[in-house]
């Protein structure tokens, strides 16, 4: 029998009730379907408001879909069982401020049901991996945002989980925190656990992800694994070549199709996707042109981000205005959403 | 599965024991129950009356009064503060969430309840009164009234803010203990009809805070006093069985209700 996929989310929706006597509705997340395989990490990206959070609230049982399933490890996430194998970081992590860490892990291990033996010593375990085993003994209203950031890693990760679901789990952290934190990550990939983060730190994602989902106004727009995706995006490729004086012309004429431009060792020619690159590289042999490099320029996951955010959201924005339906924040805590009239 | 419980009840106990004013409350309950050392002063061959009647009466004024103090707000914090969001995703149902904070509520209103008892058997020490097993009986009554306030306390917040819920809870426990007087009302003001057969049941939906009260009536409608003719043992028996009883189905309501609330 094959193990149950960590995480499915298949056709979800989810509305709120907002304005007086709760008559709107505002669609946070639409349509939306999204499966983990076990041992992956997957990062979720989208602009602010896209509908990230909700979806990591409806995820961890915070939150219901007004429409479609999640199953945890073949489980609804309503049940115990399914969220007993998950670990989670929300954003900005909120603390007891009257507990110490230590005591605050402790209570942690309670509520994932794991046995009295053996607590003490995992709780010191996760309190030096985190690196705040010197503060465990403080109240954690005397932490920084970045210990709090830790404490709440060390609480998700504390039953050993075989999900890790982390709401932007790189923010508030400085640049040792951030390492500290990427190694964790792909430890866990390591150990075989299968991780879900939503980030806007891009480069991190780049770094840390096998697969992206790109979320714009509560639908997903892009989905993939990043090598996919950035390979499809693949702009030109620029060739560097040594150029004497007066051969400048003779390029223009030869190749008036490409785009030309100095570079500090020669001159470089910008080669389109849609031209052949081999045929271009030929004839530049053939007239005796001394090749310096050939560099493929492909898209950066920050380029494919915003082209998509932008894109999407131009055209959410025509659909909205055929459809004259206002768009309005609506002020729930963590996304803006689109709303409409019933 | 009991561990998750545990956890969220020793968490609420923390919670409300670190609270200062909890402390400040109990500090002027001593300072109450000293002014009863006064009357009892100033009373003729009164003292055991006054001491007993007062200090029990005073506990029991205290302990509501904490109860919906923190009863009210416990898991409106919860979500204000977004603590719930590292409880909720764990093993742990909401039901079992809520059976947690009741027990946490309780068990730190039993630390409030027997501190405040133990002042008063000091006090009584002192005034070398004679102990009565009433005192005791008291005493139980008011941790079975302070177990059911924190259950409807816990039900209202599921669904409310904690304003509407204080008023609520003070609303429901003011009729709970006016109970006999507001059915002897019915009997005198209406006849058998239609409307005083519904008035009637709907009265006894409202849980019995009337059981506790150590200086009101009984079942019959007997008065009764720590120093007269006190409650029996079965009376208290019914009592914690009654309380065992709306506990339990107050919590299983609220953990209906709690059970798809967004906990955005």
């Amino acid at each position: 029998m094959t193990e149950p996929l960590p995480l499915e989310i298949q056709k979800v929706h989810k509305k709120f009730k907002t304005g007086f006597l709760n008559l709107r509705n505002s669609v946070a997340v639409e349509d939306l379907s999204l499966s983990l395989r076990s041992n992956e990490i997957v990062g979720l990206l989208g602009p602010n408001g896209a509908g990230k959070t909700t979806t990591l609230k409806m995820v961890t049982g915070l939150i219901f879909p007004t429409a479609g399933r999640i199953r945890l490890f073949g489980e609804p996430v309503d049940r115990r069982v399914a969220r007993a194998r998950m670990g989670f970081l929300p954003e900005n992590p909120y603390f007891y401020d009257y507990l110490t860490a230590e005591e605050f892990l402790h209570m942690t291990c309670g509520l994932a049901d794991m046995p009295l033996a053996g607590r003490s010593e995992r709780v010191a375990r996760m309190l030096r991996k985190l690196d705040i085993w010197h503060a465990r003994a403080l109240p954690m209203r005397k932490f920084s945002k970045g210990m709090l950031q830790r404490a709440g890693l060390a609480a998700a990760l504390i039953h050993d989980p075989d999900l890790v679901i982390l709401d932007e789990p790189l923010s508030g952290l400085d640049p040792i925190g951030r390492r500290d934190f990427r190694e964790i990550i792909l430890e866990l990939k390591k150990n075989g656990k299968t991780v879900l983060f939503s980030s806007h730190i891009l480069p991190d994602v780049e770094d840390l992800c096998d697969r992206v989902a790109i979320i714009v106004k509560g639908r997903l727009r892009e989905e993939g694994s990043l090598s996919t995706l950035l390979e499809q995006g693949t702009r030109n490729t620029d060739i560097e070549i040594a150029c004497p004086e007066g051969r400048q012309d003779q390029l223009a004429r030869e190749f008036p199709e490409l785009d030309r431009g100095a570079t500090l060792s020669g001159f470089r020619l910008g080669v389109p996707t849609d031209v052949n690159l081999q045929e271009i590289l030929r004839r530049l042999v053939k007239l005796e042109f001394e090749i310096l490099s050939v560099r493929p320029h492909r898209i950066s996951l920050e380029d494919l981000f915003v082209t998509t955010a932008e894109v999407k959201s131009a055209e959410g924005k025509s659909a909205d205005e055929k459809s004259a339906v206002e768009t309005v924040a609506d002020g729930k805590p963590d996304d803006g959403v689109k709303e409409d009239v019933p | 599965m009991i561990r998750p419980v545990l956890a969220v009840v020793l968490n609420t106990y923390r919670e409300v024991v670190r609270n200062k004013i909890l402390y400040a409350i109990l500090f002027y309950t001593v300072l109450l129950v000293l002014t009863g050392h006064f009357f009892a002063d100033v009373s003729l061959n009164q003292e055991r009356r006054i001491i007993f009647d007062i200090g029990v009466g005073l506990i029991s004024l205290f302990s509501v009064a904490l109860c919906i103090f923190a009863g009210t707000s416990v898991i409106y914090k919860e979500i204000e503060k977004k603590t719930i969001f590292l409880i909720v995703p764990r093993s742990i149902s909401r039901g079992q969430f809520l059976l947690g904070k009741w027990g946490g509520l309780f068990l730190a209103m039993t630390v409030v309840v027997t501190a405040m008892f133990l002042i008063l058997l000091v006090q009584v020490k002192m005034l070398k009164i004679p102990l009565d097993v009433a005192l005791f009986k008291g005493v139980l009554l008011v941790y079975f009234e302070v177990a059911l306030l924190i259950a409807l306390a816990l039900f209202l917040s599921s669904f409310t803010s904690p304003a509407i819920t204080a008023m609520l809870t003070i609303g429901f426990f003011v009729i709970g203990r006016l109970l006999p007087d507001l059915k002897q009302i019915l009997f005198t003001k209406y006849q058998a009809d239609g409307f005083r057969t519904v008035a009637e049941e709907l009265l006894n939906v409202f849980p019995h805070f009337y059981l506790y009260v150590p200086n009101g009536h009984d079942f019959n409608g007997h008065t009764l006093s720590l120093t007269t003719d006190f409650v029996t043992w079965s009376y208290v028996g019914w009592a914690f069985l009654y309380t065992i009883l709306m506990c339990s189905l107050i919590l299983i309501v609220a953990a209906g209700v709690f059970r798809r609330r967004d906990l955005a």
